[in-house]
C-alpha cells in the first residue's frame, strides 16, 4: 500500500516538472480592481461598467501607443490615408486567432467598431469615433475607414484603450466572456470576487510569462494598500504619494513614478462678469503659482502645467514657462477696470479629494493681486450635475486624452463639454488645419499655436499634471514603466 | 402571554413601517439620484431621459414607495437599480456571509466573556480584574478601524501568519472563507468580548452584595457552591438582553470591520449600494437589518420571560 502511494506521488511530481518544463508561462500575478461599477461591472469594453483591467490583458486594439506615446502597430500592421486624410486604409495582421478558435479578420474589425457608434449601446467611446462615417472591408484583411473630415492624426484615436477587436456577432455575450484575441483568455468572470485569466499559449507576440493573472475585486482604497503589504497583489497602480514612505526603502516592494496626462483644473466661466473680459482671465491665471501648487498639493510628484491640457509626454505639447507675476496680474485687473481687484467663489466638492486644497493654496496665492476668493463647499454626490459648468468658478478633472481629443473636447467652440464657455474662432481654427495637415512639423505648429491662444485668454487655470506612484512587489518582473494602457502585459514575469 | 406577544409584533411592523419611511426620505433628500451618479459627467441630455426612464425615476415619489412596500410585503424587493439583478439574490450570500462572521464571533466571544466577567467579578479589585478589566476598557474604547489595521499590521504584515484581508468570491463556502476569516472574527470579538464582559461583572458583584447571597454565606454555603447554584443563574439573566443586541449589532452593524477587511457581508453592501445610490438595495437592507433587530429583541424578552419565573408571575397578576 504504502509503496503503491509513493509511486503515485513520484509520477505525480514528475509529470508536474515536465509540465512546467514544457511550459514557459509560469506564476500567478495578482492585482485588483475597486467594483466601481458594482453589478454593472463586464467585460465589454465599450460599456461604462468595463473592468479594463481585464479586458487590456484579453483584448486588443489595431494600433497602440509605444513605450514613447508614438502609434505604433498591434493588430494592425500598415496604415495609409489618401492625400486630404479624409480615407484611412488598415492592413491587418495575419494568422491571429480569437480564443474560441476563430480567425480574426476585416469583419471583425467593422463589427467591433460600428457597435461603438451604435447610439443604442450609448457607448462612451464613440467620441473617438465620431469621425468615422463608414467602414468598408475591401479583402479579408484589409479595411477602409472614411472620416466625415479630414483628420491627420486619426491613427491616435485608434490608440483609445477602449477600442478593442472582438469576434464578429460576439456583441451579446462579449460582457460575460471577454473572448479576444489578448495573452491571456478568461477562465472564470466573477466581478466581486476574483476573476481569473489563463495564459493564452497561441498568442500572436509568443506565450505569456505568466500562466494566470487574477483580477481581485478590492472596493475600499486602504484594503488595497493592505493587501499590497501583506503580498495579496502584486501591483497597485492607485496608491497616494502620502503613503510612498510604506514602501520606499522595504526590499519587498518597488516603487514607480510615472507621469500622466491627467489633469486638475479651475475653470472661470468665459461668459460672466467679471471672467467675460480675458484680460481678467489672464490675471488670475498670471497669479497663481504652480510649482508651490505642485509642492503644497502633490508633495512635488506632479508636473507644472501652463494652462495647456495637453499631457507632457506628448508629442505636441507647447513647453513653456510660466512663473506667479502679481504685478502683471494687478496691472492687467487695473487695465480691466477693476483696480482695487476682484471677488470671486471657488466651487470645490470632495470627489476629488485635492480639489479643496488647491482652492485653499489659490485663495492664498491671488490674495496678494487683489483678488479675494471664497471657497464654497457643495455636495460631492451632485458635482457633475450641479455645481460644475453651473457654477462661474469650480474645480474640474479630466483624464488623459491626445492633444486632439482634450482641446476639442474641452474648449472648442461647438464641444458639450466646453466647461469655461470658451469660444474662439482662432482656436478652432488652428484645431481644424492641424486636423488636415499631414506634415508632422506643421500639424504640431497649428497644434502649439491653439495653446499659445488658451495661454492668452482661456479660463481654465491647469497648474499641472499629476504623476501616478505604481507599486509592484520586488518579484514582478519585466513590467514597462508606462501607463497601464501602454503596458506589454505578455513580458511580465513573476518570481 | 399570546397577548404580549401580539402585542410585541404589532410594535415591531410599525417600527418597521417608520423605518423604510425613514430610509426612502432620506435616500430622496439627498442631491442627486441613481442616475446622475450612476453617469456623472455623461448625466444630461438623451442619455440621463434614458436612464431616469429605465430606473423609474419620472414617477412620482409617493407613488414610488407605494409600490415598493406593496411588493416588500410580498418578500419581492424588487431589482437593484445599478445591476438589473433581483435584490434577493443579491442579498442571500451577504446574510449568509454576515451569519458566518456573527455565528463565529459569538461562539468565540459569549464563552470568553462570560468566563472574563465572572473571574473579574469573584476576584473584584485584586490582581486579575485589574489586568482583564484594564484590557477590556482598551478595547472597548479603541475604535474597531484602528484595532482592525493594528491586528493587521501585527499579524499579516509582520508576523505573515495570516491573510491580512479577505479575498473569496461573494458566494464561497465556509472552508474558502477558514484562513480569511479569522482577523476580521478577532476584531470583532474583542470588542463583543469587552461589553459584555464588563456588563457580566457589574451584574455578578450586584447579586453578591444582595441580601441572600450574605445570608447563604453566613449560613455556611460552600463557596463555589453558591456561586454555581445560586449567583450566576440570577446573575446571568439580564446578560440575555446585553447578547442579543449583541447580535444583532453583528449582523448589521460592523460596517466598518467588513470595510477594513474587504468582507463580502451586509456591512459593506450598505457601503456600496449608498455610495451608488442604490435606493432599492438600501430600502431592502434597512428593513431586513431593522426586522433583525426587532425580531432578535422579541426572542429576548421571551426567553427572559420564560427563565425568570417572576416576571412571568407579575404578568398573570396584572
Amino acid at each position: 500500500m504504502n509503496n503503491v502511494f509513493k509511486l503515485i506521488s513520484v509520477s505525480l511530481l514528475s509529470l508536474m516538472i515536465s509540465f512546467s518544463f514544457a511550459n514557459a508561462s509560469s506564476g500567478t500575478f495578482k492585482i485588483s480592481h475597486d467594483l466601481g461599477f458594482g453589478k454593472d461591472t463586464n467585460l465589454d469594453a465599450i460599456t461604462k461598467g468595463r473592468l479594463f483591467q481585464v479586458v487590456i490583458m484579453t483584448q486588443n486594439r489595431l494600433v497602440r501607443k509605444d513605450l514613447k506615446g508614438k502609434v505604433s502597430e498591434e493588430l494592425a500592421t500598415k496604415w495609409s490615408a489618401n492625400a486630404d486624410a479624409t480615407e484611412w486604409t488598415f492592413n491587418l495582421r495575419k494568422g491571429v486567432k480569437f480564443h474560441d478558435g476563430s480567425d480574426f479578420d476585416a469583419e471583425d474589425v467593422k463589427y467591433s467598431l460600428m457597435r461603438v457608434k451604435d447610439p443604442e449601446i450609448g457607448s462612451p467611446a464613440k467620441k473617438s469615433l465620431s469621425v468615422v462615417t463608414d467602414i468598408e472591408v475591401v479583402d479579408s484583411h484589409t479595411v477602409k475607414m472614411k472620416l466625415s473630415t479630414s483628420f491627420a492624426d486619426f491613427p491616435l484615436n485608434l490608440t483609445d484603450y477602449r477600442l478593442r477587436m472582438i469576434p464578429s456577432g460576439s456583441g451579446d455575450t462579449i460582457g460575460q466572456t471577454g473572448i479576444g484575441t489578448g495573452p491571456f483568455m478568461v477562465d472564470k468572470f466573477d466581478a466581486e470576487g476574483t476573476t481569473i485569466l489563463k495564459a493564452n499559449p497561441n498568442y500572436w507576440e509568443g506565450a505569456p510569462g505568466l500562466a494566470e493573472v487574477h483580477v481581485i475585486a478590492i472596493p475600499d482604497g486602504e484594503a488595497r494598500v493592505q493587501a499590497l503589504l501583506t503580498g495579496q497583489i502584486d501591483m497597485n497602480r492607485y496608491v497616494q504619494f502620502s503613503q510612498k514612505k510604506i514602501f520606499e526603502g522595504n526590499s519587498k516592494f518597488k516603487t514607480t513614478v510615472i507621469p500622466t496626462g491627467n489633469w486638475r483644473g479651475m475653470v472661470m466661466n468665459t461668459e460672466r462678469a467679471p471672467f467675460n473680459d480675458p484680460k481678467v482671465r489672464k490675471a488670475v491665471r498670471l497669479a497663481v503659482d504652480r510649482q508651490e501648487l505642485v509642492d503644497v498639493v502633490m508633495g512635488g510628484e506632479a508636473i507644472v502645467s501652463c494652462d495647456t491640457p495637453v499631457a507632457p509626454a506628448d508629442q505636441y505639447r507647447l513647453k513653456m514657462k510660466c512663473p506667479q507675476n502679481i504685478s502683471k496680474a494687478k496691472k492687467l485687473l487695473a487695465e480691466a477696470g477693476y483696480p482695487n481687484g476682484i471677488e470671486m467663489a471657488i466651487h470645490v466638492s470632495t470627489k476629488e479629494p485635492t480639489w479643496p486644497t488647491i482652492a485653499e493654496v489659490i485663495q492664498q496665492q491671488v490674495a496678494k493681486a487683489g483678488i479675494k476668493a471664497e471657497i464654497v463647499m457643495t455636495p460631492s454626490k451632485s458635482y457633475w450635475n450641479e455645481t460644475w459648468m453651473k457654477k462661474d468658478v469650480a474645480m474640474t478633472r479630466w483624464n488623459e486624452r491626445s492633444a486632439d481629443s482634450v482641446l476639442h473636447e474641452v474648449y472648442h467652440s461647438s464641444a458639450k463639454w466646453n466647461e469655461s464657455y470658451y469660444k474662439s474662432s482662432d482656436f478652432d481654427k488652428n484645431l481644424a488645419s492641424a486636423r488636415a495637415e499631414l506634415n508632422f512639423n506643421k500639424r504640431k505648429k497649428a497644434y502649439q499655436n491653439a495653446q499659445k491662444t488658451l495661454w492668452e485668454e482661456s479660463g481654465t487655470m491647469i497648474p499641472y499634471h499629476v504623476s501616478k506612484l505604481v507599486v509592484t512587489n520586488s518579484r514582478v518582473k519585466n513590467l514597462d514603466e508606462v501607463e497601464v494602457f501602454s503596458v506589454q502585459w505578455h513580458k511580465v514575469k513573476v518570481d | 402571554m399570546l397577548f404580549l406577544i401580539c402585542k410585541r409584533i404589532g410594535l415591531g411592523l410599525i417600527t418597521l413601517f417608520i423605518v423604510s419611511l425613514i430610509t426612502f426620505i432620506g435616500v430622496e433628500v439627498l442631491p442627486g439620484d441613481a442616475c446622475t451618479a450612476y453617469l456623472e459627467r455623461e448625466a444630461f441630455g438623451a442619455q440621463l431621459e434614458a436612464c431616469i426612464k429605465r430606473l423609474g425615476l419620472d414617477i412620482p415619489s409617493y407613488e414610488r414607495y407605494i409600490s415598493w412596500a406593496y411588493n416588500a410585503m410580498q418578500g419581492n424587493f424588487g431589482y437593484s437599480l445599478s445591476g438589473q439583478m433581483p435584490i434577493t439574490e443579491v442579498l442571500g450570500p451577504r446574510v449568509k456571509n454576515s451569519l458566518i462572521l456573527a455565528s463565529a464571533a459569538i461562539i468565540i466571544g459569549i464563552p470568553t466573556a462570560l468566563i472574563l466577567g465572572i473571574i473579574t467579578a469573584l476576584w473584584r479589585d485584586k490582581f486579575p480584574d485589574i489586568i482583564i478589566s484594564t484590557i477590556a476598557i482598551f478595547s472597548m474604547t479603541i475604535p474597531e478601524f484602528i484595532s482592525a489595521t493594528l491586528l493587521i499590521l501585527v499579524v499579516a504584515i509582520w508576523l505573515e501568519w495570516l491573510p491580512g484581508i479577505v479575498i473569496v468570491s461573494t458566494d464561497a463556502t465556509f472552508l474558502e472563507l477558514l484562513p480569511n476569516i479569522i482577523l476580521p472574527v478577532i476584531a470583532i470579538a474583542m470588542i463583543m468580548t469587552a461589553h459584555m464582559a464588563r456588563m457580566v461583572r457589574s451584574s455578578v458583584i450586584q447579586v453578591m452584595a444582595s441580601d441572600y447571597v450574605q445570608m447563604a454565606i453566613l449560613k455556611g454555603v460552600p463557596y463555589w457552591k453558591m456561586v454555581f447554584k445560586h449567583v450566576l443563574p440570577n446573575a446571568l439573566l439580564p446578560a440575555i438582553n446585553v447578547v442579543a443586541l449583541t447580535i444583532a449589532w453583528l449582523l448589521g452593524g460592523v460596517v466598518v470591520t467588513e470595510v477594513v477587511f474587504n468582507y463580502p457581508g451586509l456591512g459593506r453592501l450598505v457601503i456600496e449600494s449608498i455610495s451608488n445610490r442604490d435606493l432599492p438595495v438600501v430600502q431592502a437592507l434597512a428593513i431586513i437589518l431593522a426586522s433583525i433587530y426587532v425580531s432578535i429583541n422579541l426572542i429576548a424578552d421571551l426567553m427572559t420571560l420564560m427563565l425568570n419565573p417572576r416576571l412571568k408571575s407579575m404578568q398573570i397578576r396584572k
